[in-house]
């Protein structure tokens, strides 16, 4: 790589990788993604018993497993979006898409 | 299209050129090595390979020949709607097959109310997975006749049904015709107030019929009143007569858009 690649402007925390790291940032963070909140939803429902357990019965530990596996899943997947391929543009910031009649 | 080894990217050389963070660095580090390791994204690009090579052989269709996509694009999630229906109807079909292990069309007292409705209880009640098997019949039923219908609305206003498919046009209508026809016997056979009171109405509207009402309504109702040869006949209708002739529509109608191949929008 002997250009410098476009560096990250500062406001959109982008950062441009690779295409083939950019497939593996997509793919393995979904991944993360379903698992995590899937896995959240089932480990709510252990420490519940599916929602019918009293208060009392709750385990709290597991609960709290649960919702922070749900968290910290949608937060690396928040968290992966910054990672673009070049030319890609920023997702959110949709200023190089003009709109058209069709 | 093989599985060797790419080369290896340099992945050290071109973070440096960038000014990432540690956890940045840290997290696309990991993500390198579970890469190296699961190689999900190579065989993800072989599929997306074959996708396009199996594509290519494909001929051009009217809207890419004449780039119509941008045109056309919205029209087409409604092409789904006839696989949507048949899917459906093959969801109904096993459910259905499935419940009638526990369902007797029977108006003799049973232990509460007449046995179809202490069938329907005890299928929702005590089996298990019962009220499941149910409810998927009984949405996929619903989610059919929606289906069938919007797909007739898309047909429609694409003017699919113009020449030379006027023949499946009116196939489809009968096709429509007879999942009401479907949905109505199957709405009988709970034998419930609304079971009942529904083929009351139905009963009143075979009589309306001018001329032949009276010997409509013995046919299908097997009388001008509801008793137990009316939910024998809906049950025979619904579960032997229509799926054979359903099936076998739905297989010609499927089978005349093969060989005619789809109507594209114009």
């Amino acid at each position: 790589m002997s250009e410098s690649p476009p560096e990250r402007t500062d406001e959109e925390r982008g950062v441009v990788v690779p295409m083939r790291v950019y497939k593996t940032v997509t793919v393995f963070s979904t991944l993360f993604a379903v698992f995590g909140v899937v896995g959240g939803f089932i480990l709510i429902d252990v420490a519940t018993n599916r929602a019918t357990a009293d208060l009392a019965d709750v385990n709290p530990i597991v609960a709290l497993l649960g919702v922070g596996l749900i968290v910290l899943s949608a937060a690396v997947y928040a968290f992966s979006t910054r990672f673009q391929a070049a030319e890609m543009g920023n997702a959110n910031n949709n200023e190089n898409e003009e709109s058209n009649n069709g | 299209m093989s599985l060797e080894r790419k080369d290896e990217h340099d992945h050290r050389g071109w973070m440096q050129e960038r000014d990432l963070s540690p956890i940045e660095q840290g997290y696309l580090m990991a993500l390198i090595w579970l890469d190296k390791r699961f190689r999900i994204v190579d065989y993800l690009e072989l599929l997306e390979t074959m996708y396009y090579r199996v594509n290519l052989q494909m001929p051009k269709s009217h809207t890419e020949q004449y780039n119509l996509d941008n045109k056309f694009w919205y029209w087409y999630p409604l092409y789904s709607l006839g696989a949507f229906s048949t899917i459906a109807y093959i969801v109904a079909a096993l459910t259905g097959a499935i419940l009638g292990f526990y369902y007797a069309p029977s108006t003799a007292d049973g232990m509460e109310e007449t046995i179809a409705y202490d069938d329907v209880v005890f299928i929702m009640q005590d089996l298990n997975f019962g009220y499941f098997l149910r409810s998927l019949h009984r949405w996929s039923a619903q989610i059919m006749t929606a289906a069938v219908f919007l797909h007739m609305l898309r047909v429609y206003f694409t003017g699919a049904y113009k020449e030379p498919r006027e023949v499946n046009w009116l196939l489809g209508i009968v096709l429509i015709s007879l999942t009401m026809v479907f949905g109505y016997t199957g709405y009988l056979l709970p034998w419930s107030q609304l079971s009942y009171w529904a083929g009351q109405i139905g009963v009143e509207m075979a009589l309306s019929i001018p001329f032949v009402g009276e010997w409509v309504a013995q046919l299908v109702f097997g009388g001008f009143s509801l008793d137990a040869s009316t939910l024998q006949r809906m049950y025979i209708l619904h579960v032997f007569i229509l799926p054979f002739v359903v099936t076998a529509l739905i297989a010609l109608h499927i089978g005349i858009v093969w060989m005619q191949g789809i109507a594209e929008p114009h």
